[in-house]
């Protein structure tokens, strides 16, 4: 809560009601004869045809899965196919209007979309801006096979390369617009300005919300138009995707041309059906989905139904709705009402709904009626919409058969390249700036008060003697990622960082303190709390173009942004071919003291998703060059962070912390501690109790111990500790996560293969309990203490002479916990 | 400050006093219970007992048979008392002894019966006639006592076991002993000697579980010679006073005795000892252990018959002393692939391993010779008439010896020999080079190793 706003008793105590506009529902009633005045002839029947290239794109697709062959040519599609045949004019209807400079957004039934968007910017863009499309997408790969294959002009070509390149990808080629890695329900084509569809329901509910920031904050052109189904509306990250993009600080804090809403249309598809769940009167209470943005902002969100069935009435709401967003008094909620006749999927019987309803709406199919229509207001005769009807079918024959040649359109070569994939992972790129401009900020970084107040601390924990600075003298773990946020802040105008508390407050951890004097709201401010509208946007944001740092407060919040971590992040560079990269840099708190919903060290859930880097710096420098080294590169890095380290000064650095700019690699570990009769490798903040665990071994038992802080989890560099263990041949793994299933466990493993010869006895992870995380009284007994290394060392790898070992480790007590699961 | 043991040991039969003898030695403070004698099982109702009594059996054995060797005797005769006197006097001997062992080891004895209460942190607390004794580490060796199976009508008043077997003041015309294992034999073959008629009933097809499957065949043979009945395959159905049904075939037999023993197995002592107040994991078959004798609670070991696995005294004596090098932080651990089993019969029984039917059992694949004991020319000379014989296993793919079996004279004095050759896993071809002194019974082992 800022400052500046005042939550007077008087005014927010006072009796009164809340009234709503009433929402428009189908109010569009023109006929196409009335509507000629707007658009030519021609426009309105390449209305018509868009409509019916959907339509039989989809056809194809639905008899080659269900009957395995389309016009005589048979194929096998093993994979998915969720079509939309009957949703065509809402399809059409929304990207008409659409610039290449608008983004569509979609979900797993979205080929209709991806086809409009795309015949929509083919019309918009000129011959040279699509041959040039064409031929520099991946060096012109896609477009070989459809230049090899037919001549015409540039937008026949383009459209070609469209219906080609679309059903490429849904065919996994690598000719396809995402080298085949997307497919059916991810498939997209940034150049014409349609972006990632999304296979989970409801997934671009939130990452389409901050494509739309991306637009704003950078000054983009350019709207977005997040297509979405009727139940997803359902779906928590929607709700928060909503919960965002209607934020009152939009208008009421962020300055200048930054005032006012998001460029956004979250365009309800709603063809009234989740999968065979009837939205309204069975598995939703809106009855009208418009309904909804009632319930989210003083504006309703300009909420309407729309009659996806009537093309000009999505046109015309589209025109309207245009205007808002150009007033910056966005979002706006469109319900966009259809119907599919196809099933959820070509194995769906439609047990769930009558014959009888889905004959009904066939009977006012829209492809139909507006022929009909054209014909009646003279724009078009019979025989020439029958013409493009025959046209389009010799156009989707073309483009199934160029994407079954398996000549002409391979699939990866995996025998030959078998680290195709491998290296499609990760973009590994090194990037100062995302775009080259001035970034706004406040003042000079050097009059920054926190910048002034650093450039007076101790950088190394001691003095010479070897005693310690007083902590407010002491530059701290905290400041160490405040240097590198503050410097690319400085350096990457379209760095933005968001989350809860994070502008006003300095972060729950200090952390940012002083940013919000250096940086206007709309790089830095609050966010709701809802981790999956964090996450999501920040998704969305980086995979515009731009930097972005979302921060999770507690590493136990993580869950809240499960899908977002999990299947967003991780995937769309590779999804995408390498198309889009992912520069964000997730700070996550790993908390303590907070009990079990608020101290749990979750590394191991970030490391199991391919696609994800994960570093968890336990020292000031490796913070400070870390979190450079992060905000350097273009994927998504999990950046752990632990509680119990943001007071701690350098301790191992010579030097301590430098001022200037340095970065350190991903990935490889560091030596904090020689030693050459058992290595102790750390993860995180159980690096001090490893330390204090070497001090106990080299004093009570003379053992010298090797301790190696992990500093990254992915990527990690074995070598190091290989070396290690060619000394001294013994480990410990540790770190504050439960053991069970943990990244340790994963190091353990992996240590035991590597470096089996080396090792005169087994790997042993000191983890945490397999518990919930006790009081901060009680986390000696839950957390990994110095005494449990010892302890373990004793027990389990060599036994140390006259120890008494205090904590459990005996092999028929590790059996019996594992039995209880404990 | 409060006096904290190093160790504490509940039980002092062979796992426990070895443990504090070797504990004492290293300098560790010991503090050891007893609820009844040190010594145990082995020392008072066991081992030592029996192998008094089963002399005197050997005695008479050669009085009878001395004619063969030229010697004329008089009349052989048995005073009964005498012999049981005779054992008594020699477990006295042997318990002061141990009494003597511990005070060298300068360990606190407590013959009282000990319960352990809690354990906080590394300290343990144990408490013995209302005394508190702390330890930093424990040993369980709470030993067996002998198992009472639910047999319809078991009065416990009417039969014996090993325990009260030892007590008998009159010598029985009759025994019928429940169960041939180990334990049932050698008192079948001691009252034999004295002339008791004895009947053993087992319920499985052969006597002696465990010992290799010849060997048990030629004891019976033997035993049956000198009119021992055994009834195999049978299992005991009811007991009325000392009258046993048992049923064999499907047929209902019953026989009663002056006296009947049960000797069917051992139960480990787990009740009653506060196993559950430190969380120690058990079952009524025993306390688990892992190689270093540890209980899954840390600083608490168990050793011998408390865990229910090789019930035999050296098995508990080296247990005691894994235990105790792992407190000391020396490097050892328990293995059980070389452990002695011995009968003291006449004949004797001795093995060491693998034997034919626990190699099969496994899949492992061997090879073994057998040589009659005739080929000791020791043997000859000094076992007029009688017979005997040696069987080695060795590993097919390497020859390493996996197990020694003998039956015949004295064999259970030379058995460590096997027994060492199998723990230092020596091959048939390493054994060959070894010399064995001339002329021993020692012997059979390397001439059935060259048979190879």
């Amino acid at each position: 809560m800022p400052k500046i706003q005042f939550i007077n008793p008087e005014e927010v105590r006072k009796a009164g009601e809340i009234t709503f506009n009433p929402i428009p529902v189908n109010q569009y009633n023109k006929t196409v004869e009335e509507e000629k005045a707007n658009f030519s002839n021609e426009d309105l029947i390449r209305i018509f045809r868009d409509m019916v290239i959907i339509r039989e794109f989809e056809t194809m697709l639905n008899q080659i899965k269900i009957r395995g062959d389309y016009n005589g040519i048979a194929y096998n599609h093993p994979g998915p196919a969720h079509l939309s045949i009957g949703q065509e004019a809402a399809a059409v209807g929304m990207a008409y209007t659409l610039g290449v400079e608008d983004f569509i957004f979609g979900s797993h039934r979205s080929h209709g979309e991806i086809l409009a968007k795309g015949l929509s910017a083919i019309d918009k863009l000129s011959d040279e801006q699509l041959t040039k499309i064409m031929e520099s997408h991946f060096d012109g790969i896609t477009f070989a096979p459809v230049k090899n294959n037919f001549s015409g002009s540039a937008k026949e070509m383009a459209i070609r390369f469209l219906i080609y390149g679309t059903l490429a990808e849904i065919f996994a080629r690598e000719t396809g617009f995402n080298r085949g890695l997307g497919g059916s329900m991810h498939a997209f084509f940034t150049p014409f300005g349609v972006y990632p569809n999304n296979a989970i329901v409801g997934g671009s509910g939130d990452i389409s919300v901050g494509a739309a920031l991306y637009k704003k904050v950078n000054r983009k052109d350019g709207i977005v138009v997040a297509n979405i189904g009727d139940a997803s509306m359902a779906c928590g990250p929607v709700w928060e995707g909503l919960s965002f993009a209607t934020m009152d600080q939009f208008n009421e804090l962020w300055e200048g041309d930054m005032k006012g809403g998001l460029p956004l249309i979250i365009n309800i598809m709603n063809n009234q059906y989740g999968m065979g769940g009837q939205t309204c009167g069975e598995t939703m209470g809106y009855k009208v989905a418009a309904r909804i943005g009632a319930g989210l902002n003083a504006d309703q969100m300009h909420a309407e139904r729309v009659d996806g069935y009537n093309p000009l009435a999505v046109i015309d709401a589209y025109k309207r709705k245009r205007e808002i967003l150009k007033e910056k008094r966005g979002p706006v909620l469109l319900d966009v009402l259809t119907y599919r006749y196809s099933g959820h999927s070509p194995s769906d019987a439609s047990s769930y709904r009558s014959k009888e309803e889905v004959e009904a709406w066939e009977a006012q199919d829209s492809i139909n009626w507006f022929g009909k229509e054209l014909v009646k207001a003279g724009v078009a005769t019979e025989a020439a919409l029958e013409e493009i009807k025959a046209v389009t079918g010799e156009l989707i024959t073309w483009g199934l058969k160029l994407a079954i040649d398996d000549k002409v359109s391979p699939h990866m070569d995996m025998e030959k390249y078998p680290e195709l994939i491998g290296g499609m992972m990760f973009s590994n790129e090194s990037v100062d700036k995302m775009e080259d401009r001035k970034p706004d900020v406040n003042h000079p970084m050097e009059e920054n008060p926190r910048v002034k107040q650093l450039a007076t601390k101790e950088r190394f924990a001691y003095d010479e003697t070897g005693k310690a600075h007083s902590k407010i003298k002491t530059y701290a773990y905290r400041d160490g990622i405040f240097e590198a946020i503050i410097d690319r802040f400085y350096k990457d105008p379209t760095l933005i960082a968001y989350g809860e508390e994070n502008r006003d407050w300095g972060g729950a951890f200090a952390v940012y303190r002083g940013l919000t004097e250096a940086l206007p709201y709309h790089r830095l401010f609050n966010s709701p709390i809802s981790e999956a509208s964090i996450v999501g946007t920040a998704i969305g944001y980086a995979m515009c173009g731009g930097r972005v740092i979302p921060e999770i407060m507690y590493c136990d919040f993580l869950g809240r942004s499960g899908d977002e971590v999990f299947n967003q992040l991780p995937k769309w560079q590779a999804m995408s071919g390498n198309v889009i990269k992912m520069p964000l840099v997730l700070r996550v708190s790993v908390g303590s003291k907070y009990g079990a919903q608020h101290s749990q060290d979750w590394t191991a859930l970030a490391t199991h998703i391919p696609g994800l880097k994960v570093v968890f710096p336990a020292t000031p420098y490796d913070a400070k060059g870390l979190m450079n080294a992060a905000l350097q590169g273009t994927d998504p890095v999990i950046f752990f962070e632990s509680q119990r380290l943001y007071d701690i000064g350098e301790q191992f650095h010579k030097g301590g912390v430098p001022a200037g700019y340095y970065e350190i690699a991903l990935g490889e570990p560091d030596v904090k501690r020689e030693g050459k009769d058992v290595t102790i490798l750390s993860i995180g903040a159980t690096l001090y109790r490893a330390l204090e665990a070497a001090d106990i071994l080299q004093e009570k038992y003379n053992m010298s111990a090797e301790v190696i802080d992990a500093r990254s989890l992915v990527p990690f560099n074995y070598e190091l500790v290989i070396e290690s263990l060619k000394k001294t041949g013994r480990i410990i793994i540790t770190g504050d996560a439960s053991a069970r299933g943990s990244f340790m466990k994963d190091m353990a493993q992996t240590i035991t293969e590597l470096a089996f010869d080396e090792l005169d006895a087994p790997p042993v992870v000191v983890g945490s309990r397999n518990w919930i995380t006790p009081a901060y009284e009680l986390e000696e007994y839950f957390f990994p203490q110095a005494s449990w290394i010892v302890d373990a060392i004793h027990e389990k790898i060599v036994p140390l002479k006259g120890h008494v070992v205090k904590n459990n480790f005996t092999e028929n007590e590790q059996i019996r916990r594992n039995k209880l699961g404990v | 400050m409060e006096n904290i043991f190093d160790i504490a040991i509940l039980g002092g039969g062979p796992a426990g006093y070895v443990a504090a003898e070797r504990a004492g030695a290293k300098g560790l403070s010991v503090v050891i219970f007893d609820k009844r004698a040190l010594g145990g099982v082995c020392l008072n109702e066991g081992c030592i007992p029996t192998k008094t009594l089963l002399n005197s059996a050997k005695v008479l054995e050669y009085a009878h048979e001395a004619e063969k060797y030229g010697i004329t005797v008089g009349e052989v005769g048995i005073d009964f008392s005498k012999i049981m006197k005779r054992k008594d006097k020699v477990v006295r001997k042997l318990v002061s002894g141990i009494g003597a062992k511990m005070k060298h080891a300068k360990a606190e004895v407590v013959m009282a019966e000990a319960v352990i209460k809690e354990k906080r942190g590394s300290e343990i607390t144990i408490e013995a006639e209302g005394k508190t004794y702390k330890a930093a580490n424990l040993l369980i060796c709470t030993g067996s006592e002998a198992a009472i199976p639910p047999i319809p009508g078991l009065d416990k008043s009417q039969i014996l076991t090993n325990r009260e077997i030892l007590q008998l003041k009159e010598l029985p015309k009759s025994l019928v002993i429940i169960g041939g294992g180990v334990i049932g034999t050698e008192f079948a073959d001691f009252f034999n000697a004295m002339g008791t008629k004895i009947t053993v009933i087992e319920m499985l097809p052969e006597i002696l579980t465990g010992i290799d499957d010849d060997i048990a065949k030629f004891v019976r043979a033997e035993f049956t010679k000198r009119g021992i009945d055994f009834h195999l395959g049978a299992k005991v159905t009811k007991l009325n006073g000392k009258e046993v049904t048992f049923e064999k075939d499907g047929k209902e037999e019953k026989i009663t005795g002056e006296q009947v023993l049960l000797s069917v197995g051992r139960k480990a002592n787990v009740a009653g000892i506060g196993l559950e107040n430190i969380g120690v994991e058990f079952t009524p078959r025993g306390v688990k252990i892992d190689k270093n004798c540890r209980t899954n609670i840390p600083n608490v070991y168990a050793a011998g018959d408390i865990t229910g696995f090789s019930l035999l005294a050296h098995t508990a004596s080296r247990e005691g002393e894994v235990a105790v090098n792992h407190i000391l932080g020396r490097k050892d651990q328990m293995r059980y692939d070389a452990i002695p089993g011995v009968v003291y019969t006449h004949p004797e029984i001795a093995g060491v391993g693998l034997t034919e039917a626990s190699a099969k059992e496994k899949g492992i694949e061997v090879e073994i010779r057998k040589l009659p004991m005739a080929y000791a020319g020791r043997f000859v000379a000094e076992n007029e008439g009688k017979d005997g014989f040696c069987k080695v296993i060795a590993g097919k793919k390497y020859g390493e010896i996996l197990g020694v079996h003998m039956v015949g004279g004295a064999c259970s004095e030379m058995i460590w020999g096997a027994c060492a050759l199998v723990e230092m896993q020596l091959r048939v071809k390493d054994v060959q080079e070894i010399v064995f002194p001339h002329p021993t019974v020692s012997e059979i082992i390397k001439e059935t190793i060259f048979e190879f």
